[in-house]
């Protein structure tokens, strides 16, 4: 097969998962509607609370109100397509482990890795991903800003690249599950990072702070995930980052997965 | 080439020792005691195309562990084996295209939603082309007499139903290879003949390989003419279902039915299992049936009479039993 076709096939996959889970959602209107509420509501605190705090000063870490707007927009929409295409998935797997429901994944004729963690879409959080789009756009209009080429491709490969080093971190630690097979510690980690993630990274200044954010930037890269792409959008466009960004990104994918292929030899696949 | 080749095949778990009470919950956070449970020992056997095998054990006795090498979803201690000429355990997607596993007791359709989405998605997953696709669902759901079911959610399908999807779900893409594990598990009497019929008609017309576990010797008599029996992770017979009957069972049943009441000397010629008005059955040594019946005709007036066989489960409990007790003594 060839590399296009098979990318059509997986394409054509997710779209046919896509709608099927979409079917399953609507099974359950009640559900969805209280999920999508409860993350407008949460949206809506969210820039209430960053207003209250540019009404009494000009600047945060060096980030004006637009651009700070900006930054909670890109987060909120890379946040958000990751709930939306991996959490779900990658929080049942333990589960999946647990039961041996693991079992009819993998005798699928298919990647593992892709039917495992792209199995479900969960469109309740996929509003999430157009409010952070619009709050991003809202931000822009703000600004006064000239769209520039350059840094809109700069922005779509770097937050492209920040949803998939925050679906490498996510499938390592989806992977320990093979062994821990409860591992409820999962939605824990996933919170640190993205309360990692949410802030830019100037805020990590002082004696102490300063070698954990350098730490978090090219140790753990967390905090190159939405700054890289918030900061090529509406601040500095920086070369060298940009780079890490997209060393960690082929590096994290690559170490991942081999690690979920290792977490699988030791599957044990629990008793009928 | 054989279907299935199975070389010194071997699964040795270690299995965490929980110790009681909070003490001993706490002493296992931070030194946990093992003891190694060996699923499947060291097990070899061939399975030819078309063949349908019955592979029989006792609960634990290894034999959904080695179902789960043969289909790749676990990785064997030891031992090699080939499953139409792949090696399981590497998964090649080329592999899992021509193979099913049916397991009785878990489900891969989706719940919520009805079976025939399932099937799409399958479609999908499989890369069956249309046609095909169409042929093949019309021929499972009129073989199992499910064609106006499809459309309902699955959790809303009784037992049977459900069962009867699973194992469409199973066939849609006509595998070469079927590997069954308790396919009739809870099902009453009615569903477990329309799914062995099923399952037999559609190797007639497909000759698809098939190794089937069950605990329901109406599923072995209805499909197999090969048993393979494992127990305690070893290998203890394979061959011919007939000759499992010669081989583990030293007697035979005769069904009398006397012109007048039975006889109450029966007892002289084998053990008496019942004496009801005219009728009584004995069970009496293979090599004396002969001898008995010319005993009993000569000296009783015999309406009617037959020599069968024991049960089946009476036999394979009786080589659980043998196996049961030479690895005790081993």
């Amino acid at each position: 097969m060839g590399i296009l076709s098979g990318i059509a096939r997986y394409l054509r996959l997710l779209g046919g998962l896509a709608v099927y889970t979409l079917n399953r959602e609507l099974a359950f209107r009640g559900n969805f509607l209280v999920k999508v509420s409860v993350e407008v509501i949460w949206l809506a605190i969210l820039i209430a609370f960053y207003r209250v705090v540019f009404a009494r000063t000009s600047t945060v870490a060096g980030w004006d109100e637009p651009q700070y707007l900006f930054f909670v927009g890109c987060f909120f929409a890379l946040n958000g397509l990751i709930e939306m295409l991996f959490l779900e998935n990658c929080n049942e797997f333990a589960e999946l482990v647990r039961t041996g429901d693991l079992d009819g994944l993998l005798l699928k004729p298919i990647d593992e890795q892709f039917l495992i963690t792209c199995r479900r879409i969960d469109w309740g959080t996929a509003p999430n991903v157009l409010m952070g789009s619009a709050v991003m756009g809202i931000a822009l209009a703000n600004a006064g800003w000239q769209p520039d080429l350059l840094r809109i491709a700069t922005f779509l490969v770097t937050f492209v690249c920040g949803t998939a080093i925050a679906y490498g971190f996510m499938l390592m630690l989806t992977s320990i599950s093979v062994w821990m097979v409860r591992n409820q510690s999962l939605m824990e980690m996933w919170w640190l990072f993205s309360s990692l993630a949410r802030y830019p990274k100037e805020i990590f200044s002082g004696p102490w702070a300063e070698p954990l954010g350098a730490f978090f930037t090219y140790c753990v890269p967390i905090l190159v995930v939405v700054n890289v792409p918030a900061n090529a959008m509406v601040r500095v466009l920086d070369g060298p980052m940009v780079a890490l960004t997209i060393a960690a990104t082929v590096l994290l994918l690559w170490a991942s997965r081999r690690f979920f292929h290792y977490a699988l030899r030791s599957y044990r696949s629990a008793s009928s | 080439m054989s279907i299935i080749e199975v070389d010194g095949l071997t699964k040795t778990y270690q299995v965490a020792q929980k110790k009681e009470g909070v003490l001993g919950a706490l002493r296992g956070l931070y030194r946990r005691e093992y003891r190694e449970v060996h699923a499947v020992e060291r097990i070899h056997f061939r399975i030819e195309p078309g063949e349908m095998v019955a592979f029989l054990g006792p609960n634990g006795a290894g034999k959904t562990t080695t179902l789960k090498m043969l289909s790749g979803l676990i990785y064997p201690t030891a031992g090699q084996a080939r499953v139409l000429g792949y090696v399981p355990w590497e998964r090649a997607d080329v592999f899992r295209r021509q193979f099913a596993l049916v397991m009785g007791q878990k489900n891969q359709l989706w719940w919520d939603l009805p079976a025939a989405d399932s099937f799409q998605l399958l479609r999908e997953i499989y890369a069956i082309p249309p046609a095909e696709f169409k042929s093949t669902l019309d021929e499972l759901t009129g073989l199992l007499g499910v064609e106006k079911l499809t459309r309902q959610a699955v959790r809303e399908l009784s037992l049977g139903e459900r069962m009867k999807m699973e194992l469409i779900a199973a066939l849609l893409h006509r595998p070469r290879l079927l590997l069954l594990d308790e396919p009739t598990i809870g099902l009453d009497v009615v569903a477990q003949g329309m799914i062995q019929k099923c399952l037999r008609d559609y190797h007639a017309r497909r000759g698809v390989t098939t190794l089937l576990t069950s605990h329901y010797m109406r599923d072995v008599e209805a499909l197999c003419d090969r048993v393979i029996v494992i127990n305690h992770g070893h290998l203890v017979y394979d061959g011919p279902l007939s000759r499992i009957v010669e081989r583990f069972s030293e007697t035979k049943l005769i069904r009398l039915q006397f012109e007048a009441e039975a006889p109450d000397d029966l007892g002289r010629f084998g053990e008496v299992v019942r004496r009801d008005g005219p009728f009584a059955e004995v069970k009496v040594g293979r090599s004396q049936v002969a001898a008995v019946l010319a005993a009993v005709l000569d000296r009783h007036s015999v309406a009617d009479v037959s020599v069968e066989e024991p049960p089946l489960e009476e036999v394979i409990a009786r080589v659980f039993e043998e196996a049961r007790a030479s690895h005790d003594a081993a």
